[in-house]
Protein backbone atom coordinates (compact mmCIF):
# COMPACT_ATOMS: atom_id res chain seq x y z
CA UNK A 1 0.00 0.00 0.00
CA UNK A 2 2.85 2.25 0.10
CA UNK A 3 4.20 4.77 -2.71
CA UNK A 4 2.67 6.15 -6.27
CA UNK A 5 3.32 4.20 -9.17
CA UNK A 6 5.31 1.25 -7.98
CA UNK A 7 4.49 -0.75 -10.99
CA UNK A 8 6.62 -1.14 -13.74
CA UNK A 9 5.82 1.66 -15.59
CA UNK A 10 6.85 1.02 -18.89
CA UNK A 11 7.14 4.83 -19.27
CA UNK A 12 9.00 6.89 -16.54
CA UNK A 13 8.31 9.95 -16.57
CA UNK A 14 7.17 10.12 -19.71
CA UNK A 15 3.37 11.59 -20.05
CA UNK A 16 3.11 11.89 -23.70
CA UNK A 17 4.11 8.54 -24.16
CA UNK A 18 1.45 7.18 -21.41
CA UNK A 19 -1.30 8.92 -23.47
CA UNK A 20 -0.23 7.58 -26.75
CA UNK A 21 -0.44 4.11 -25.29
CA UNK A 22 -3.97 4.93 -23.75
CA UNK A 23 -4.84 5.81 -27.27
CA UNK A 24 -3.43 3.02 -28.88
CA UNK A 25 -5.33 0.54 -26.11
CA UNK A 26 -8.88 2.52 -26.98
CA UNK A 27 -8.41 2.40 -30.85
CA UNK A 28 -7.75 -1.08 -29.97
CA UNK A 29 -11.00 -1.99 -28.18
CA UNK A 30 -12.79 -0.04 -30.83
CA UNK A 31 -11.56 -2.37 -33.34
CA UNK A 32 -12.11 -5.50 -31.40
CA UNK A 33 -16.08 -4.72 -31.16
CA UNK A 34 -16.55 -2.87 -34.75
CA UNK A 35 -14.93 -6.70 -36.11
CA UNK A 36 -17.20 -8.20 -34.32
CA UNK A 37 -20.22 -6.28 -35.56
CA UNK A 38 -20.86 -4.54 -32.64
CA UNK A 39 -21.96 -0.80 -32.89
CA UNK A 40 -21.07 2.33 -31.20
CA UNK A 41 -23.69 3.37 -29.62
CA UNK A 42 -23.72 7.08 -27.15
CA UNK A 43 -26.37 7.78 -24.18
CA UNK A 44 -26.74 10.56 -22.29
CA UNK A 45 -24.08 11.57 -19.21
CA UNK A 46 -27.02 13.45 -17.54
CA UNK A 47 -29.83 11.07 -16.25
CA UNK A 48 -32.93 10.33 -14.28
CA UNK A 49 -31.57 7.14 -11.91
CA UNK A 50 -27.37 7.26 -12.14
CA UNK A 51 -28.11 3.94 -11.29
CA UNK A 52 -29.23 1.18 -8.40
CA UNK A 53 -26.17 0.62 -6.17
CA UNK A 54 -26.85 1.46 -2.94
CA UNK A 55 -22.99 1.98 -2.47
CA UNK A 56 -22.96 4.48 -5.58
CA UNK A 57 -23.25 8.13 -5.22
CA UNK A 58 -24.09 10.28 -7.89
CA UNK A 59 -23.57 13.72 -8.81
CA UNK A 60 -26.65 15.90 -8.98
CA UNK A 61 -27.01 17.49 -12.59
CA UNK A 62 -29.86 19.94 -12.26
CA UNK A 63 -33.17 19.76 -12.98
CA UNK A 64 -33.75 16.41 -10.99
CA UNK A 65 -31.62 15.01 -12.91
CA UNK A 66 -27.58 13.11 -11.99
CA UNK A 67 -24.58 12.79 -14.02
CA UNK A 68 -24.71 9.01 -14.69
CA UNK A 69 -23.12 6.87 -12.66
CA UNK A 70 -23.13 4.13 -15.60
CA UNK A 71 -24.57 3.81 -19.42
CA UNK A 72 -26.52 0.51 -18.39
CA UNK A 73 -30.01 1.63 -18.52
CA UNK A 74 -30.20 3.17 -21.86
CA UNK A 75 -28.21 1.04 -23.77
CA UNK A 76 -29.99 -2.12 -22.53
CA UNK A 77 -32.95 -0.01 -24.24
CA UNK A 78 -31.34 0.08 -27.36
CA UNK A 79 -31.43 -3.72 -27.52
CA UNK A 80 -35.53 -3.89 -27.73
CA UNK A 81 -35.14 -1.93 -31.08
CA UNK A 82 -33.55 -4.76 -31.82
CA UNK A 83 -30.10 -3.81 -31.60
CA UNK A 84 -27.88 -7.19 -30.86
CA UNK A 85 -24.63 -6.46 -29.96
CA UNK A 86 -24.02 -2.78 -28.83
CA UNK A 87 -20.79 -0.84 -26.95
CA UNK A 88 -19.64 2.41 -25.72
CA UNK A 89 -16.87 4.04 -24.67
CA UNK A 90 -18.49 6.96 -22.16
CA UNK A 91 -17.27 9.41 -18.83
CA UNK A 92 -18.75 7.79 -15.49
CA UNK A 93 -19.15 9.65 -12.36
CA UNK A 94 -19.15 9.07 -9.03
CA UNK A 95 -18.92 11.18 -6.44
CA UNK A 96 -16.61 10.65 -2.85
CA UNK A 97 -14.24 8.36 -5.06
CA UNK A 98 -10.62 8.88 -4.85
CA UNK A 99 -7.67 7.50 -4.36
CA UNK A 100 -4.54 5.77 -6.30
CA UNK A 101 -7.54 3.02 -7.85
CA UNK A 102 -10.72 5.81 -7.89
CA UNK A 103 -11.46 8.77 -9.88
CA UNK A 104 -14.33 10.33 -9.45
CA UNK A 105 -14.69 11.00 -13.37
CA UNK A 106 -13.44 7.49 -15.59
CA UNK A 107 -13.85 6.07 -18.69
CA UNK A 108 -16.19 3.30 -18.73
CA UNK A 109 -16.58 0.66 -21.88
CA UNK A 110 -19.82 -0.87 -21.72
CA UNK A 111 -21.13 -3.42 -23.97
CA UNK A 112 -23.98 -6.12 -24.31
CA UNK A 113 -24.71 -9.26 -26.50
CA UNK A 114 -28.32 -10.54 -27.02
CA UNK A 115 -28.53 -14.59 -27.01
CA UNK A 116 -25.60 -14.59 -24.38
CA UNK A 117 -25.23 -15.05 -20.52
CA UNK A 118 -22.58 -13.85 -18.17
CA UNK A 119 -20.56 -17.42 -19.40
CA UNK A 120 -20.66 -15.73 -22.97
CA UNK A 121 -19.35 -12.14 -21.96
CA UNK A 122 -16.39 -13.50 -19.97
CA UNK A 123 -14.88 -15.40 -22.73
CA UNK A 124 -15.17 -12.09 -24.89
CA UNK A 125 -13.96 -10.41 -22.44
CA UNK A 126 -10.82 -12.67 -21.52
CA UNK A 127 -10.56 -12.59 -25.76
CA UNK A 128 -11.21 -8.66 -25.71
CA UNK A 129 -7.47 -8.44 -22.84
CA UNK A 130 -5.76 -10.96 -25.27
CA UNK A 131 -6.20 -9.05 -28.55
CA UNK A 132 -5.02 -5.58 -26.32
CA UNK A 133 -1.84 -7.64 -24.99
CA UNK A 134 -1.02 -8.56 -28.57
CA UNK A 135 -1.91 -5.22 -29.90
CA UNK A 136 0.52 -3.83 -27.04
CA UNK A 137 3.04 -6.52 -27.82
CA UNK A 138 6.35 -6.31 -25.85
CA UNK A 139 4.86 -3.08 -23.98
CA UNK A 140 2.11 -5.42 -21.86
CA UNK A 141 2.17 -6.43 -18.93
CA UNK A 142 2.83 -10.21 -18.46
CA UNK A 143 -0.49 -12.02 -18.13
CA UNK A 144 -1.14 -16.06 -17.89
CA UNK A 145 -4.06 -16.74 -20.23
CA UNK A 146 -6.56 -18.41 -20.35
CA UNK A 147 -7.77 -16.64 -16.83
CA UNK A 148 -8.68 -18.95 -13.65
CA UNK A 149 -12.36 -18.11 -12.59
CA UNK A 150 -12.67 -18.83 -8.70
CA UNK A 151 -16.27 -18.40 -6.88
CA UNK A 152 -16.70 -15.29 -4.15
CA UNK A 153 -17.73 -18.75 -2.06
CA UNK A 154 -14.11 -19.96 -2.68
CA UNK A 155 -12.34 -16.90 -1.75
CA UNK A 156 -13.46 -16.13 1.06
CA UNK A 157 -13.45 -19.50 1.91
CA UNK A 158 -9.54 -20.00 1.37
CA UNK A 159 -9.13 -16.55 3.08
CA UNK A 160 -11.60 -14.87 5.27
CA UNK A 161 -12.42 -18.25 6.58
CA UNK A 162 -16.22 -18.18 6.18
CA UNK A 163 -18.71 -18.48 2.91
CA UNK A 164 -21.06 -14.96 2.71
CA UNK A 165 -22.84 -17.39 -0.19
CA UNK A 166 -24.21 -19.02 2.67
CA UNK A 167 -24.45 -16.69 5.42
CA UNK A 168 -24.78 -13.28 4.22
CA UNK A 169 -23.49 -10.57 6.73
CA UNK A 170 -23.30 -7.69 4.48
CA UNK A 171 -21.06 -5.16 6.97
CA UNK A 172 -18.73 -8.13 7.45
CA UNK A 173 -18.26 -9.03 4.31
CA UNK A 174 -17.43 -5.50 3.10
CA UNK A 175 -14.94 -4.99 5.99
CA UNK A 176 -12.94 -8.20 5.20
CA UNK A 177 -12.69 -7.48 1.53
CA UNK A 178 -11.09 -3.99 3.00
CA UNK A 179 -8.99 -5.48 5.24
CA UNK A 180 -7.96 -8.87 4.12
CA UNK A 181 -9.34 -9.69 0.83
CA UNK A 182 -8.42 -6.66 -1.19
CA UNK A 183 -4.39 -6.98 0.61
CA UNK A 184 -4.49 -10.43 -1.27
CA UNK A 185 -5.43 -9.75 -4.61
CA UNK A 186 -2.57 -8.55 -6.30
CA UNK A 187 -0.60 -11.95 -5.80
CA UNK A 188 -3.79 -13.69 -7.79
CA UNK A 189 -2.94 -11.99 -11.12
CA UNK A 190 -5.35 -11.89 -13.64
CA UNK A 191 -8.68 -14.20 -13.05
CA UNK A 192 -12.83 -13.96 -13.32
CA UNK A 193 -14.23 -13.55 -9.59
CA UNK A 194 -17.68 -14.79 -9.75
CA UNK A 195 -20.76 -15.97 -8.32
CA UNK A 196 -21.57 -13.41 -6.36
CA UNK A 197 -23.59 -13.95 -3.04
CA UNK A 198 -27.81 -12.95 -3.90
CA UNK A 199 -27.89 -10.00 -2.40
CA UNK A 200 -25.24 -8.59 -4.41
CA UNK A 201 -27.20 -9.13 -7.02
CA UNK A 202 -28.17 -5.21 -8.47
CA UNK A 203 -29.11 -6.15 -11.96
CA UNK A 204 -28.11 -9.40 -12.35
CA UNK A 205 -30.06 -13.31 -12.32
CA UNK A 206 -29.86 -15.68 -9.72
CA UNK A 207 -28.59 -18.88 -10.29
CA UNK A 208 -31.03 -21.13 -11.17
CA UNK A 209 -29.21 -24.05 -9.32
CA UNK A 210 -28.58 -22.06 -6.27
CA UNK A 211 -30.61 -19.01 -5.18
CA UNK A 212 -28.32 -17.86 -2.92
CA UNK A 213 -25.87 -16.78 -5.81
CA UNK A 214 -26.14 -14.54 -8.78
CA UNK A 215 -24.74 -14.46 -12.45
CA UNK A 216 -22.22 -11.95 -12.25
CA UNK A 217 -18.25 -11.76 -12.45
CA UNK A 218 -15.35 -9.29 -12.09
CA UNK A 219 -12.28 -9.05 -13.90
CA UNK A 220 -9.46 -8.77 -11.68
CA UNK A 221 -5.81 -8.27 -13.28
CA UNK A 222 -2.98 -7.77 -10.25
CA UNK A 223 -5.11 -6.02 -7.70
CA UNK A 224 -7.29 -4.10 -9.85
CA UNK A 225 -10.66 -4.61 -10.14
CA UNK A 226 -11.38 -4.11 -13.68
CA UNK A 227 -15.06 -4.92 -14.52
CA UNK A 228 -18.23 -6.21 -13.86
CA UNK A 229 -21.04 -8.09 -15.52
CA UNK A 230 -24.14 -9.65 -15.33
CA UNK A 231 -26.57 -12.73 -17.04
CA UNK A 232 -28.85 -9.50 -17.42
CA UNK A 233 -31.91 -9.68 -15.18
CA UNK A 234 -35.10 -9.67 -17.77
CA UNK A 235 -37.94 -9.60 -14.76
CA UNK A 236 -40.19 -6.44 -14.64
CA UNK A 237 -41.59 -7.13 -11.59
CA UNK A 238 -38.14 -8.23 -9.83
CA UNK A 239 -36.38 -5.06 -11.46
CA UNK A 240 -39.36 -2.81 -9.57
CA UNK A 241 -38.68 -4.86 -6.46
CA UNK A 242 -34.86 -3.78 -6.38
CA UNK A 243 -35.31 -0.39 -7.11
CA UNK A 244 -37.68 0.14 -3.99
CA UNK A 245 -35.35 -1.94 -1.86
CA UNK A 246 -32.13 0.28 -3.11
CA UNK A 247 -34.11 3.45 -2.53
CA UNK A 248 -35.01 1.95 1.45
CA UNK A 249 -32.07 0.90 2.19
CA UNK A 250 -30.01 4.56 1.18
CA UNK A 251 -33.16 6.17 2.73
CA UNK A 252 -32.28 4.02 6.13
CA UNK A 253 -28.53 5.14 5.63
CA UNK A 254 -29.17 9.03 5.43
CA UNK A 255 -28.50 9.30 1.79
CA UNK A 256 -30.54 10.58 -1.04
CA UNK A 257 -32.66 7.54 -2.53
CA UNK A 258 -32.70 7.33 -6.73
CA UNK A 259 -36.05 7.13 -8.37
CA UNK A 260 -36.77 3.80 -10.29
CA UNK A 261 -35.87 4.74 -13.85
CA UNK A 262 -39.10 4.87 -15.86
CA UNK A 263 -37.85 4.40 -19.06
CA UNK A 264 -35.71 1.64 -18.70
CA UNK A 265 -38.90 -0.47 -16.42
CA UNK A 266 -41.17 0.34 -19.35
CA UNK A 267 -38.76 -1.15 -21.60
CA UNK A 268 -38.80 -4.36 -19.68
CA UNK A 269 -42.44 -4.18 -19.51
CA UNK A 270 -42.52 -4.33 -23.08
CA UNK A 271 -40.14 -7.22 -23.16
CA UNK A 272 -35.60 -7.14 -23.40
CA UNK A 273 -34.46 -9.72 -25.18
CA UNK A 274 -32.34 -12.32 -22.87
CA UNK A 275 -28.69 -10.94 -22.82
CA UNK A 276 -25.55 -10.18 -21.12
CA UNK A 277 -23.33 -7.26 -20.58
CA UNK A 278 -20.20 -5.81 -18.72
CA UNK A 279 -19.17 -2.34 -17.79
CA UNK A 280 -14.98 -2.18 -17.83
CA UNK A 281 -12.93 0.59 -16.26
CA UNK A 282 -10.94 1.73 -18.95
CA UNK A 283 -8.60 4.07 -16.92
CA UNK A 284 -7.71 0.81 -14.65
CA UNK A 285 -7.39 -1.61 -17.61
CA UNK A 286 -4.56 0.79 -19.31
CA UNK A 287 -3.41 0.62 -15.91
CA UNK A 288 -2.77 -2.86 -15.75
CA UNK A 289 -1.67 -3.66 -19.13
CA UNK A 290 1.16 -0.87 -18.49
CA UNK A 291 1.80 -1.06 -14.52
CA UNK A 292 0.90 2.10 -13.88
CA UNK A 293 -0.35 1.67 -10.34
CA UNK A 294 -2.02 5.38 -10.25
CA UNK A 295 -4.64 6.30 -11.95
CA UNK A 296 -3.73 9.66 -12.27
CA UNK A 297 -0.48 9.29 -14.06
CA UNK A 298 -3.10 7.32 -17.18
CA UNK A 299 -5.62 10.08 -16.98
CA UNK A 300 -4.51 13.46 -19.02
CA UNK A 301 -6.13 15.82 -16.01
CA UNK A 302 -6.83 13.70 -12.71
CA UNK A 303 -8.21 15.57 -10.02
CA UNK A 304 -5.38 16.82 -8.70
CA UNK A 305 -4.53 19.00 -12.19
CA UNK A 306 -7.61 19.89 -13.44
CA UNK B 1 -13.63 16.24 14.92
CA UNK B 2 -13.19 15.24 10.66
CA UNK B 3 -14.10 12.55 8.77
CA UNK B 4 -12.36 9.90 6.58
CA UNK B 5 -11.88 12.13 3.50
CA UNK B 6 -9.44 13.76 5.44
CA UNK B 7 -6.95 11.41 5.66
CA UNK B 8 -3.82 11.78 4.31
CA UNK B 9 0.00 11.22 4.70
CA UNK B 10 1.61 13.07 7.83
CA UNK B 11 -2.23 13.85 9.52
CA UNK B 12 -2.25 13.26 12.76
CA UNK B 13 -4.90 11.48 15.32
CA UNK B 14 -5.84 11.34 18.80
CA UNK B 15 -7.01 7.90 19.62
CA UNK B 16 -7.35 6.59 23.30
CA UNK B 17 -5.44 9.76 24.51
CA UNK B 18 -2.64 9.21 22.11
CA UNK B 19 -1.03 10.90 18.98
CA UNK B 20 -0.55 9.07 16.34
CA UNK B 21 0.55 9.68 12.73
CA UNK B 22 -1.02 8.48 8.98
CA UNK B 23 2.41 6.96 7.47
CA UNK B 24 0.20 5.35 4.40
CA UNK B 25 -3.52 4.74 3.62
CA UNK B 26 -5.55 3.49 0.07
CA UNK B 27 -8.58 4.31 -0.57
CA UNK B 28 -10.95 0.98 -0.73
CA UNK B 29 -14.04 0.32 -2.51
CA UNK B 30 -15.20 -2.51 -4.55
CA UNK B 31 -17.31 -0.61 -7.64
CA UNK B 32 -20.67 -2.11 -5.97
CA UNK B 33 -19.69 -1.98 -2.10
CA UNK B 34 -19.13 -0.28 0.74
CA UNK B 35 -16.13 2.28 0.87
CA UNK B 36 -13.15 1.95 3.85
CA UNK B 37 -9.90 3.48 3.76
CA UNK B 38 -7.12 1.06 5.43
CA UNK B 39 -4.27 3.43 7.14
CA UNK B 40 -0.77 2.56 8.62
CA UNK B 41 -0.16 4.91 11.86
CA UNK B 42 3.19 5.22 14.17
CA UNK B 43 2.33 6.21 17.62
CA UNK B 44 4.63 9.77 18.23
CA UNK B 45 5.41 8.82 21.68
CA UNK B 46 6.54 5.16 21.66
CA UNK B 47 7.17 4.48 17.58
CA UNK B 48 4.73 1.85 17.35
CA UNK B 49 3.22 0.79 14.20
CA UNK B 50 -0.89 -0.26 13.76
CA UNK B 51 -3.13 -0.72 10.98
CA UNK B 52 -6.47 0.78 11.48
CA UNK B 53 -9.12 0.51 8.73
CA UNK B 54 -12.14 3.02 9.16
CA UNK B 55 -15.45 2.89 7.04
CA UNK B 56 -16.16 5.91 4.88
CA UNK B 57 -17.68 8.73 6.94
CA UNK B 58 -16.59 7.55 10.30
CA UNK B 59 -15.49 10.67 12.82
CA UNK B 60 -11.98 11.04 13.55
CA UNK B 61 -10.26 13.26 16.53
CA UNK B 62 -7.35 14.93 15.43
CA UNK B 63 -4.14 15.60 17.64
CA UNK B 64 -3.23 19.05 18.45
CA UNK B 65 0.73 18.86 17.52
CA UNK B 66 2.56 21.72 18.08
CA UNK B 67 5.78 22.61 15.97
CA UNK B 68 8.77 24.60 16.80
CA UNK B 69 11.79 24.87 14.78
CA UNK B 70 15.16 24.08 17.24
CA UNK B 71 19.03 23.14 16.36
CA UNK B 72 20.01 20.02 17.85
CA UNK B 73 23.04 21.00 20.16
CA UNK B 74 24.42 17.69 21.35
CA UNK B 75 23.53 14.19 22.69
CA UNK B 76 24.36 12.58 26.00
CA UNK B 77 23.86 8.80 26.40
CA UNK B 78 20.31 8.14 25.19
CA UNK B 79 19.28 11.66 25.70
CA UNK B 80 19.15 14.45 23.00
CA UNK B 81 18.99 18.17 23.64
CA UNK B 82 17.83 21.12 21.43
CA UNK B 83 17.38 24.39 21.44
CA UNK B 84 14.85 27.16 19.96
CA UNK B 85 17.05 29.73 18.64
CA UNK B 86 14.88 32.86 19.34
CA UNK B 87 14.19 32.22 23.27
CA UNK B 88 17.38 30.10 23.66
CA UNK B 89 14.78 27.62 25.69
CA UNK B 90 16.36 23.77 25.51
CA UNK B 91 14.85 20.54 25.67
CA UNK B 92 15.64 17.36 26.41
CA UNK B 93 14.19 14.27 23.61
CA UNK B 94 14.86 10.30 24.60
CA UNK B 95 16.69 7.94 21.94
CA UNK B 96 12.99 6.22 21.61
CA UNK B 97 11.38 9.88 21.07
CA UNK B 98 14.06 11.02 18.19
CA UNK B 99 13.58 7.37 16.51
CA UNK B 100 15.37 6.66 13.02
CA UNK B 101 15.56 10.40 12.76
CA UNK B 102 18.71 9.97 15.01
CA UNK B 103 20.74 8.10 11.79
CA UNK B 104 20.33 11.96 10.31
CA UNK B 105 21.20 14.23 12.89
CA UNK B 106 24.34 16.54 13.23
CA UNK B 107 25.03 19.06 15.40
CA UNK B 108 23.49 22.42 14.72
CA UNK B 109 20.79 20.59 11.99
CA UNK B 110 17.55 22.68 12.29
CA UNK B 111 14.90 20.10 13.23
CA UNK B 112 10.86 20.35 13.95
CA UNK B 113 10.12 19.40 17.30
CA UNK B 114 7.01 18.10 17.39
CA UNK B 115 5.45 19.21 21.23
CA UNK B 116 1.87 17.57 22.15
CA UNK B 117 0.34 18.37 25.64
CA UNK B 118 3.12 20.67 25.93
CA UNK B 119 5.46 18.36 26.30
CA UNK B 120 8.41 17.08 23.25
CA UNK B 121 7.43 13.60 22.07
CA UNK B 122 9.02 13.52 18.55
CA UNK B 123 11.35 15.32 15.89
CA UNK B 124 11.16 15.64 12.06
CA UNK B 125 14.54 16.03 10.40
CA UNK B 126 14.42 17.72 6.75
CA UNK B 127 13.54 15.16 4.02
CA UNK B 128 17.33 15.82 2.36
CA UNK B 129 19.99 16.28 4.63
CA UNK B 130 23.76 16.49 3.34
CA UNK B 131 25.98 14.05 5.23
CA UNK B 132 29.11 13.22 5.22
CA UNK B 133 30.78 9.67 4.54
CA UNK B 134 33.38 8.70 7.15
CA UNK B 135 34.28 5.09 6.28
CA UNK B 136 33.92 3.60 2.41
CA UNK B 137 35.93 1.71 -0.04
CA UNK B 138 37.73 3.91 -2.21
CA UNK B 139 35.77 5.16 -5.42
CA UNK B 140 36.19 3.11 -8.38
CA UNK B 141 37.21 4.96 -11.63
CA UNK B 142 34.22 5.10 -14.19
CA UNK B 143 31.56 3.43 -13.15
CA UNK B 144 28.60 5.54 -13.09
CA UNK B 145 25.85 3.66 -14.86
CA UNK B 146 25.70 0.07 -13.46
CA UNK B 147 23.80 0.67 -10.34
CA UNK B 148 25.99 -1.26 -8.00
CA UNK B 149 26.37 -0.04 -4.93
CA UNK B 150 28.56 -0.41 -1.63
CA UNK B 151 28.47 0.31 2.18
CA UNK B 152 29.60 3.57 3.45
CA UNK B 153 29.15 5.01 7.20
CA UNK B 154 27.87 8.48 7.80
CA UNK B 155 29.41 10.76 10.38
CA UNK B 156 26.14 10.03 12.26
CA UNK B 157 27.16 6.36 12.49
CA UNK B 158 24.83 5.25 10.47
CA UNK B 159 25.57 2.85 7.15
CA UNK B 160 23.83 3.62 3.79
CA UNK B 161 24.15 2.02 0.39
CA UNK B 162 26.05 4.50 -2.10
CA UNK B 163 27.61 4.18 -5.77
CA UNK B 164 30.74 2.66 -6.11
CA UNK B 165 32.48 6.16 -8.24
CA UNK B 166 31.74 7.96 -4.60
CA UNK B 167 34.25 8.84 -2.38
CA UNK B 168 35.46 8.34 1.88
CA UNK B 169 35.06 11.74 3.29
CA UNK B 170 33.06 12.77 0.53
CA UNK B 171 29.66 14.87 1.57
CA UNK B 172 26.29 13.57 0.20
CA UNK B 173 22.68 14.25 -0.10
CA UNK B 174 20.78 11.41 2.01
CA UNK B 175 16.82 11.10 1.52
CA UNK B 176 16.12 10.57 5.36
CA UNK B 177 12.09 9.35 4.73
CA UNK B 178 14.29 6.00 3.09
CA UNK B 179 17.48 6.40 4.08
CA UNK B 180 18.14 6.14 0.41
CA UNK B 181 21.63 8.30 -1.25
CA UNK B 182 20.59 10.63 -3.17
CA UNK B 183 23.63 12.56 -5.26
CA UNK B 184 27.42 14.30 -3.87
CA UNK B 185 27.02 17.29 -2.94
CA UNK B 186 28.03 19.22 -5.26
CA UNK B 187 31.50 21.72 -4.34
Amino acid sequence: MSGRASGLNRFPGDFAATLRLRHTIIQAIRQFFNARSYIEVETPLRVPCPCIDIYIDAFPAGASLFLSASPEFHMKRLLRLPLDRIYQITRAFRAEEAGRHHSAEFTMLEWYRTGTDYHGIRQETEELVRSLADTLGQHCAELQFPFPVMTVSELYGAHAGWDPCASWNEDRYFRDWAEIIEPVLPGLGAFFLQDFPAPLAALAQLSINNPQVCQRFELFINGLEIGNAYSELLDYEEHVRRFAESAAVRNKIGKQPYPADAGFLEALRLGLPACGGIAIGVDRLIMALSEIDDIGLVQAFPAERL
Amino acid sequence: MIDTTAIRKNLKLLIDGDPWIIVDFQFVKPGKGQAFTRTKMKNLISGNTMERTYKSGEKLDEARIDENEMVFLYNQGKTYTFMDNTTYEQVELTEENVGDAKNFLVENMNVEVLFFNERPISIEVPNFVNLQIVDCEPATKGDTVSGATKPAKLSTGHTVYVPLFVNNEEWVVIDTRDGSYVERVKK
